[in-house]
């Protein structure tokens, strides 16, 4: 029955500034906690996306010691002991299904008028394959051009958008370091990959002319290879290890290259996230948390103001129990009615701020689930205190002189 | 015989501020038959309204017995005394003490809350009090917009409410001017006739003539006149 309802909350409606202002802390926790609960989600799914082209079943041989750090494998020292034959020797390794030799660098390419800086990879036909780069249109290398030092070029997105605009680039030629090189294939758009470098931003070459025409040298940066099947990968781990020790006649202590895997490079990554997500959680979580300290500061306010009415519910037959049970459930109406509204507000701030900083939109169930219960958790543990305060009042103040 | 509705025998109470303690009750004794109308007389600080707070199960004696409506209530713990002011005591203050923020009706109807369910009848009961006591067209109106006459005549609606034995009054015409006082003393009056107990409170003698008996507590104790 409605006038029930009204005896019951109708003091929380009395001043109705200060039930706002309480209802705006917790509007701010609560929203800031999804907020950032989201953020933490898509930066999660975002990471998984960008580990998709760099899979768990690809092992990459680096020359040089190589640190991982925030996620990227970064060659800290640079050597020239890794051969082509160091990569061709591997293949005896069972259970290997794409190899790849890798030798990257810079160069300036022209085509026309159009000049511009990228990155060469010299790689052969498997490399596609292992980083699984989908062609936008033309083909893949041919054995034949890797062995028969064919100088043909697949071009990323980027570059060939900025060398050709709209124009077809298949059959056309371009110039690398001034060297002429037939275009044969474009990728399609693949984005910053796990290593944080952008996979649209570069040229795919023959390995051979890389090193031969290119850049004179003899040796490569990188071998990239994927496995068969994920349960062998620490066993060929092993084998790889072993191979290019007793190649290059170097011991575990001095070795001149590392082999890391994608499960290295996630892990790294996930931890930095992890960190990060957490401080934010932390930081979120203390919003809330000032929001409910500010509904027990209005509430105590509230039961103070309200010791008269307090002392004549007691006068007229409520017990303790009924004084706890109507200020708690004030101080869990504040929260739960804050709580609401700043779901509300999180989940549009979400979906408008996601696409905003080019994360994956991603609909915050799970963050809502957990502001929701920690929002009603925080309205209690708000409530306790004024409540029992409440429950302190004598009503024998009533009959004093002047009150 | 009449039954006896209120009986205190040897009630003392004790209050302390710091080290200093100050006797307000110093053995009182009491008997009051139902269907009475008890005035109690005395000048501030002389421990009447302690007393008041006893009878009204306010707060407890340190010695001494009450026995109300056959009930020793002395020893009951505060949820019982809480059950047995609902049901059996009614409370008319000097300030009227309605809530603020709740209209006349919802303010007669504050007690019933505290009994479990409202009902429909039960609103429509206190349209009954407040109309017989004048106040059908103030119903909705806030204690801040009622005049001050017009707040007691609700405060005593909200104490008969609950069909009470016992009607308690704490200076009950004290905020009040003085045709307002006489309305109110002759509501009390009426209800009396209709059989209900009135112990009141005051420091007026001529509020006081309007009951049958008149009591003179003086330092924590009745005096003779």
């Amino acid at each position: 029955m409605f006038i029930k309802y009204r005896l019951l909350w109708g003091g929380l409606f009395h001043k109705k500034l200060r039930l706002l202002l309480s209802v705006i802390g917790i509007i701010i926790g609560v929203s800031s906690l999804l907020l950032m609960n989201s953020f933490g989600e898509s930066a999660k799914l975002k990471t998984l996306k960008e580990i998709e082209t760099f899979g768990p079943e690809v092992i990459m041989v680096v020359a040089g010691s190589v640190r991982v750090h925030g996620g990227r494998a970064i060659q800290t020292e640079i050597t020239t002991t890794l051969k082509p034959d160091d990569a061709e020797a591997l293949r005896k390794v069972k259970g290997i299904k794409y190899l790849s030799p890798v030798f990257n660098g810079d160069a300036i390419v022209r085509y026309l008028g159009n000049n511009l800086t990228t990155i060469i990879n010299g790689v052969n036909e498997e490399y596609i394959l292992i980083r699984k780069f989908p062609l936008a249109e033309g083909r893949n290398f041919l054995k034949d051009e890797i062995f028969g030092y064919k100088k043909v070029a697949i071009l990323g997105y980027k570059v060939k958008n900025q060398l050709f605009g709209n124009e077809d680039p298949m059959g056309k030629i371009i110039l690398i370091n001034k060297l002429p090189f037939r275009v044969i294939g474009v990728l399609a758009p693949i984005g910053i990959d796990a290593s944080n470098a952008d996979q649209d931003d570069q040229i795919l070459i023959p390995w051979s002319v890389a090193l031969s025409a290119l850049y004179n040298v003899d040796y490569i940066r990188s071998i990239y290879l994927s496995v068969e099947s994920l349960e062998e990968i620490s066993f060929i781990e092993k084998q790889i290890n072993e191979i290019l020790l007793k190649r290059h006649k170097v011991s575990e202590r001095n070795k001149d290259f590392q082999i890391i895997k994608a499960e290295d490079i996630l892990e790294v990554k996930t931890q930095t996230t992890k960190l990060f997500s957490s401080l934010v959680k932390s930081i979120s979580i203390l919003c809330l948390l000032v929001g409910a300290l500010g509904v027990t500061a209005i509430m105590t306010l509230s039961v103070n103001e309200r010791k008269k009415e307090i002392g004549i519910r007691k006068a007229l037959g409520a017990e303790d129990r009924d004084i706890l049970l109507q200020f708690l459930m004030e101080s869990i109406f504040i929260t739960l009615l804050g709580g609401i509204i700043g779901v509300l507000v999180g989940v549009a701030g979400s979906l408008i701020l996601l696409p905003l900083f080019n994360y994956p939109l991603v609909f915050p169930w799970s963050p809502i689930l957990i502001s929701s219960f920690l929002t009603i958790i925080f309205g209690i543990i708000a409530g306790i205190y004024p409540a029992y305060k409440a429950t302190k009042i004598d009503p024998i103040i009533l009959l004093r002189q002047g009150f | 015989m009449v039954k006896k509705l209120v009986i205190l025998k040897g009630i003392t109470k004790t209050y302390y501020t710091g080290r200093i303690a100050y006797q307000v009750l110093r053995g009182i004794d009491l008997e009051v038959e139902e269907g009475e109308f008890l005035a109690i007389m005395g000048v501030s600080g002389s421990g009447k309204s302690t007393l008041l707070n006893i009878i009204g199960l306010l707060d407890k004696p340190d010695y001494g017995t009450y026995i109300l409506d056959g009930q020793e209530v002395s020893k009951l713990s505060k949820k019982e005394l809480a059950y047995i002011r609902n049901r059996k005591i009614g409370f008319v203050f000097q300030a009227f003490h309605l809530v603020p923020w709740a209209t006349a009706l919802e303010n007669v109807l504050m007690p019933l809350l505290y009994r479990g369910n409202l009902k429909k009848e039960d609103e429509e009961r206190a349209l009954q009090f407040l109309t017989r006591l004048g106040l059908e067209k103030r119903i909705n109106a806030k204690p801040s917009e009622l005049s001050g006459g017009e707040q007691q005549r609700v405060a005593i609606a909200r104490a008969l409410i609950t069909k009470p034995k016992l009607l308690l009054a704490d200076e009950p015409t004290g905020n009040l001017d003085s045709k307002s006082s006489q309305e109110v003393m002759k509501i009390f009056k009426e209800l009396n006739k209709n059989g209900l107990t009135i112990i009141m409170v005051t420091h007026d003698p001529e509020i006081a003539k309007f009951a049958q008996r008149i009591k003179i507590i003086k330092d924590g104790i009745f005096v003779e006149e």
